[in-house]
């Protein structure tokens, strides 16, 4: 990497320049990124499907670009393998904008999204933007067809590397389990429910079902250790491992959207009645004290 | 180079390739017309208010009242008997560690105390050790620290790296250092919550309904999320520094006086108590920031 070519007091650059350490000193079987040789702010990156969904077994390749403001500001992700959860060549909608209560924060990483976007992967994509919402069996055709080449996009430097990190990738990507459709029709049936489901645990959900499907294969693949680095700390990985729930809710936003509970509409009445009363019993309050009469409720001295 | 890319699509006949303008279009999307959105604003904010600005007469601030709350114009009036000047922070969420950030760095400009800065070393030292112990990766964090301490360092008069109170506060408008030294508080004050999550459990739950783990993501380590009494109590805590904030709102007594409330943030001390005025001496705060709701600027005493 030809590191002198950066501004080294340029903090961003510092930041980018560690995080490349970092990803190479801890490589993880999940996944793989680094910066193409030109620019350390284009980065390649490459994610294992998870494992116990349809997407178990892909290989898939994608480009996040790093902004000038990095970390302030949130790297943009975009995919390019076909994959039927993303659109390709579309950046990945990131919740960093102040409508959503969780954003981007500085204390994050490109390892910390990329284990995100993992898990984000069978999470229902509720019509998001840039999302699709392919059915299970296109989504393993997609997932078979991701692990026969790499993707093709820009100058030779970019596509060599994009071509190590996909050989890097199929040495740690488990073989995709065989999907025996003919005997699991509801399986379609149950998608959204199952999704619903899974969007609420940002895990699959319809483990059970793959279990009995393929059983040979998942129980191989579940006795390996998952480990999921979030802030990647190799002293002590322990207390990262509940974040990557939250972290994916914030990091990829999801808008999810409860249907409306008919049964909950008298509770709402009640409670505006209350409040109703509440606010009242404000008002008088807050009248008496006006009048000189508020000596019982002075709070300051 | 991105000239170059296009180039190589147009020679290779391959099918799959991407057209040049899908690989350099990031702009396709929603979150770019937010952030652009926002920085326009951020922009406009910046114009009129600098993120930290000179100093001026407490007049001035009496003159943002003269047309309306005479609450407000008698209370500033109060305040004038102690304290001489005000100088005001940008009010985008981040202003109470930045008026902290310069209050601080301007105090040992002037003072040139050197045991203070030995000691504050130490607790960025232990504070470092604190966010490691909770799991953060160092390359996560390291930088915000370097850059505080680079700037402790600085005002510290008689080596080739010190800065006048002019480059102060060059420094502290600049966004590259400024926004640094804020992020660096914030890490350290999301460190203290929650390496002591029993005793701020309950303030955070008061506040917010939301766990000490959420209340740090959401509210805490996010830039320009505004600062409560907990984030205040952390900082003052972790970094041993005494702050008092001073109340200006329009609430008035029931007897018509016109009185002025401060609290002091002692560390050390378990729960910030309110001090009466004359209590207060023995503590003595070296940072004074004035408090009107929903923003924090600095205050300069007689």
């Amino acid at each position: 990497m030809a590191e002198d070519k950066y501004n080294l007091k340029n903090p961003a650059v510092k930041r980018i320049l560690q995080e490349v350490k970092e990803m190479q000193s801890n490589p993880s079987d999940d996944f793989m990124s680094l910066p193409i040789e030109e620019n350390i702010f284009e980065w390649q990156f490459a994610i294992n499907g998870p494992t116990d969904s349809e997407f178990e077994g892909g290989i898939y390749h994608g480009r996040i670009q790093l902004p000038a403001e990095y970390p302030f500001k949130p790297p943009s992700f975009m995919l390019l393998t076909p994959n039927g959860r993303f659109e390709t060549n579309t950046k990945i909608c990131l919740s960093i904008s102040n409508h959503h209560p969780e954003h981007w924060q500085p204390s994050w990483s490109v390892r910390t999204a990329l284990v995100a976007l993992i898990a984000f992967m069978p999470t229902n994509p509720n019509g998001a933007l840039g999302s699709l919402d392919y059915p299970k069996e296109e989504r393993r055709v997609l997932a078979v067809k991701s692990r026969e080449a790499a993707p093709r996009c820009g100058t030779p430097e970019r596509q060599k590397l994009i071509d190590e990190i996909h050989e890097y990738m199929m040495s740690k990507a488990p073989p995709v389990p065989q999907a025996s459709s003919p005997q699991y029709p509801e399986e379609h049936l149950t998608d959204k429910q199952g999704d619903a489901h899974e969007a609420s645990q940002s895990a699959p959900a319809e483990a059970s079902q793959e279990e009995v499907l393929t059983l040979p294969v998942t129980e191989r693949v579940t006795e390996e250790p998952r480990e999921v680095p979030l802030n990647a700390n190799p002293v002590q990985n322990l207390p990262q491992v509940p974040d990557v729930g939250s972290s994916t809710q914030q990091l990829f936003h999801n808008s999810q959207q409860g249907l409306p509970q008919q049964a909950d509409d008298r509770l709402f009445t009640w409670a505006a009645v209350g409040l109703t009363i509440a606010i009242v019993v404000l008002l008088l309050k807050k009248f008496m004290k006006a009048n000189g009469h508020g000596a019982v409720f002075m709070d300051e001295s | 180079m991105e000239n170059q890319e296009g180039k190589v699509h147009a020679d290779n006949e391959t099918t799959t390739f991407v057209s040049k303008s899908d690989v350099n279009d990031w702009e396709n999307v929603k979150d770019d017309d937010i952030m652009q959105q926002q920085s326009a604003i951020h922009a406009e904010e910046a114009v009129k208010i600098l993120f930290v600005g000179d100093k001026e007469p407490l007049s001035s601030l009496a003159d943002e009242y003269k047309k309306g709350s005479p609450i407000m114009l008698e209370k500033i009036k109060v305040l004038t008997e102690r304290y001489a000047a005000i100088r005001r922070s940008r009010g985008d969420g981040n202003c109470f560690f930045r008026s902290f950030m310069f209050a601080y760095l301007e105090h040992i400009l002037e003072s040139q105390d050197r045991t203070e800065v030995n000691r504050v070393t130490a607790c960025v030292d232990e504070c470092s050790k604190t966010l490691q112990n909770l799991g953060h990766a160092e390359f996560t964090y390291e930088d915000f620290f370097s850059i505080f301490l680079e700037q402790l360092e600085s005002v510290l008069q008689g080596s080739k790296t010190s800065i006048t109170s002019d480059e102060l506060l060059e420094r502290c408008r600049d966004q590259s250092i400024s926004d640094y030294v804020v992020m660096f508080f914030r890490f350290v004050t999301s460190g203290e919550i929650r390496k002591r999550s029993e005793f701020f459990e309950p303030f955070i739950l008061g506040l917010s309904n939301a766990t000490v783990e959420q209340f740090c993501k959401s509210s805490v380590e996010p830039m320009g999320e505004e600062s409560d009494h907990v984030h205040i109590t952390a900082l003052s805590d972790t970094l041993g520094v005494p702050i008092r904030v001073v109340y200006l709102d329009r609430s008035s007594c029931e007897d018509g006086s016109v009185n002025v409330n401060h609290h002091d943030f002692v560390p050390g001390s378990s729960t910030p108590t309110e001090v009466t005025a004359a209590a207060s001496e023995a503590v003595n705060p070296f940072i004074t920031l004035l408090y009107r709701p929903g923003h924090y600027d600095i205050l300069y005493p007689k």
